[in-house]
């Protein structure tokens, strides 16, 4: 807990608080302000919407700790700030809201832009209010709201509020309870172990995939089929290959226990997971199926990989060809934006085929290849999910 | 969802921030408007959180002959409102208006949209188009990169285990320089799915054209005189770059890099 120093809607306020709370969060659950409402939590859809010295800002990626010494105005804040008592009319009067939900945010992000830019038309009001979703209204009425109140305020000079420069309008609410006793956040359960949720207990049954994102990846290794294919089919070594992963159980060679660490620039994922294994010598190709959860995130994912061996370079070579097919579920997936997997799957594909050579020829892998997870997430899919990692909600 | 637990500091200097970010796992934090969410969502679980945005070195401004370097930590919507001084003829506060959303954009700063290296973000491909400069600072002592040198790939960057960015140093244009961008979004606000900033300054003897939003390292065209004068060349560096697998999303580009060209000729095609 960190003391802070922070004044909400006109009240000085000191509080201790956790680090992770976010503003929203304090203001709903301490302070019993409920006027600002929460929807995604990351920063998208803007119901969260507040008042920071005066300028808006998310409440649900801002944080009390990192607050102290600022000006919180909310929803309640603006009970008599009469540019918000113009907005609340013509919100009215025009069927700005049906559900609600949105609006303490809607009217946050209305006031500044009355303000910021009086007399704009329809289109920069469209623009300037994409960050506010809406499930309701069709958003219609509350751009004809906003825009009668920013045409009467045509002719005026804007006022621009970016922080503390400009003064931020305070208005001690009477909605604005005294804080309450603090509740002291319990404490957090130890992190579950990575793989500690994998499903490994049942045995496990490939599901067909419900549109999944598929890949392709070709690279070649530098030795005869026979000998890439006979480490294809010993899943340690396969995994060892893969880096961040390694098997948490030994394999029969019919199925894998495995997990995977994936760090990348801020983000940190570790997949546990289970999957069966299919080859068909005849053909130089195989098959395997997997599942796993980021037991972090919460993230689930399944995945098939099937890979198939050429001979190349008259034999003394073997392309490697894996065609990966996956789904994400869960907070990766909604963070999710197309293909950013290509630069990753890239680098991933580039250390797997040259710890895959190192190790046909008998070399150590290099230090930076951890063991690599086969089974439930092989290769280009491992690239799936981390591609997915990099989205945006 | 909730941040998982993390501690938080806010040292008074710039020393202190580099002692505290010594510490295992520690992150800078400046607007937290891309750190946020990954918290919010566990994606991130940084033990210590250190505060930097607000390091007076990181909200400085310095003017100079050559160009204007700018703090770290100052926000989009500084750019924006032109709170700052702008060393080209308008171009950053044009592009701050399109990044994000105003409530984002009070908060998030140039400094941590180019240490996130967000491929599809707006700073890293405009920056790079400036020719602009990334100054460091770390436990070893500080250093300068260009930007193209600094975002090594998708949320990749040159950064090295405690060291931050203290500033950007954006080369002064010519009164006659031309600005052309262009990013293609699913809706206001959203992450570009192709993006194309093109640099024209004669006078300067400049010509650079950057793509953007490649999922992987940006496309940095340091001599682009004859790409602008036909852009159709461009298609083997995408294709190099492996983004002509999809023909959707490669004529997406293409016309994406022909509109920014176009803009350079007409300041009214301007985003
Ligand atoms: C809904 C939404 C939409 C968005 N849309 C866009 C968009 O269209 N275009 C766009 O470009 N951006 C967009 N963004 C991102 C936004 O621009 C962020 O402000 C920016 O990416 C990060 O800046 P920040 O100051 O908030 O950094 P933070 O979130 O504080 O930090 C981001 C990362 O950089 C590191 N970091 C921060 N400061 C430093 C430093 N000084 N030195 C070293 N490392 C540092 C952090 O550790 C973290 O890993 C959007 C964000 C949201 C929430
Ligand atoms: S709850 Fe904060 S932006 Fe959605
Ligand atoms: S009124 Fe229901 S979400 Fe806007």
């Amino acid at each position: 807990m960190k003391p802070i120093h922070i004044e909400i809607n006109g009240r000085a306020i000191s509080a201790e608080v956790e680090p992770r709370q976010h503003l929203a969060d304090f203001m709903r659950e301490e302070l019993l302000l409920t006027g600002t409402h929460l929807g995604c939590e990351h920063g998208v859809c803007g119901a969260c919407t507040v008042l920071i010295d005066g300028a808006p800002a998310r409440s649900c990626i801002a944080y009390p700790v990192a607050l102290d010494g600022a000006k919180i105005t909310t929803i309640e804040g603006l009970a008599d700030d009469p540019v918000a008592a113009r907005l609340r009319e013509a919100f009215t009067r025009e069927h700005g809201l049906q559900c609600g939900f949105c609006t303490p945010g809607m009217m946050m992000m209305a006031r500044d832009i009355v303000l910021r830019r009086p007399g704009l038309d329809e289109g920069a009001i469209r623009h300037e209010l994409a960050g506010n979703l809406c499930r309701c209204t069709g958003y219609v009425g509350i751009v004809r709201a906003i825009k009668s109140v920013a045409a009467e305020r045509m002719g005026e000079a804007p006022v621009v509020t970016r922080g503390s420069e400009v003064a931020p309008p305070v208005y001690a609410s009477p909605l604005a309870l005294p804080v309450a006793p603090s509740r002291v956040a319990a404490e957090a359960a130890p992190a579950a172990p990575a793989g500690a949720q994998a499903p490994g207990a049942a045995p496990f049954v490939a599901e067909p995939l419900r549109n999944p994102v598929e890949i392709v990846e070709e690279f070649d290794v530098a030795a005869p089929r026979a000998s890439v294919w006979e480490l294809f089919q010993d899943p340690a070594r396969v995994i060892a290959c893969l880096p961040g992963a390694r098997l948490t159980e030994p394999s029969d060679g019919r199925s894998v226990v495995a997990e995977m660490t994936v760090k990348l620039g801020p983000i940190q994922a570790a997949f546990g997971g289970t999957g069966v294994i299919a080859a068909d010598p005849a053909n130089w190709s195989g098959t395997i199926d997997g599942r796993g959860v980021d037991s972090r995130s919460a993230t689930r994912v399944q995945a098939r990989l099937n890979y198939a061996l050429t001979e190349t370079g008259a034999g003394a070579a073997t392309r490697v060809r894996v065609e990966v097919a996956y789904v994400l579920q869960g907070p990766l997936a909604q963070m999710s934006r197309g293909a950013i997997a290509r630069d990753l799957a890239a680098r991933m594909t580039a250390a797997f085929a040259a710890n895959l050579n190192a190790a046909i020829k008998g070399e150590a892998a290099p230090a930076e290849a951890a063991p690599l997870d086969a089974g439930s997430l092989l290769l280009a899919m491992v690239k799936g999910w981390l591609a997915r990692l990099f989205g945006r909600g | 969802m909730k941040a998982a637990r993390f501690d938080y500091e806010r040292p008074a200097d710039l020393a202190g921030a580099l002692a505290a970010l010594g510490q295992g796992g520690a992150k800078p934090l400046s607007g937290g408007q891309s750190l946020g969410p990954m918290l919010n969502l566990r994606l991130a679980r940084p033990p210590l959180l250190v505060d930097v945005g607000r390091l007076a070195p990181l909200r400085q401004v310095e003017e100079g002959a050559e160009g204007t370097l700018f703090g770290a930590g100052i926000t989009h919507a500084e750019f924006e409102d032109g709170a700052v001084p702008d060393p080209t003829p308008g171009f950053l506060a044009r592009i701050a208006r399109g990044i994000a959303y105003r409530a984002v954009r009070n908060r998030g700063t140039m400094g941590g949209s180019l240490a996130h290296a967000d491929p599809a973000a707006d700073w890293p491909t405009t920056l790079a188009a400036l020719g602009a400069r990334v100054h460091l600072a770390g436990p070893s002592g500080t250093r300068e990169l260009p930007v193209e040198d600094f975002i090594l790939g998708a949320f990749e960057t040159a950064l090295q285990d405690g060291e931050i960015v203290t500033g950007i140093f954006v080369p002064r244009c010519s009164a006659g320089a031309r600005f052309g961008y262009r990013k293609s979004c699913r809706k206001v606000g959203e992450f570009a799915e192709a993006m194309c900033a093109v640099l024209a300054d004669p006078a300067r003897g400049v010509h650079r054209l950057v793509i953007g939003a490649t999922e992987a390292r940006q496309i940095v065209i340091a001599d682009a005189a004859a790409a602008t004068s036909d852009p159709a060349t461009l298609d083997d560096a995408l294709r190099a770059a492996g983004l002509a697998a999809d023909p959707a999303s490669l004529r997406l580009r293409q016309a994406v890099i022909r509109q920014a060209v176009a803009a350079l000729e007409d300041e009214s095609l301007s985003a």
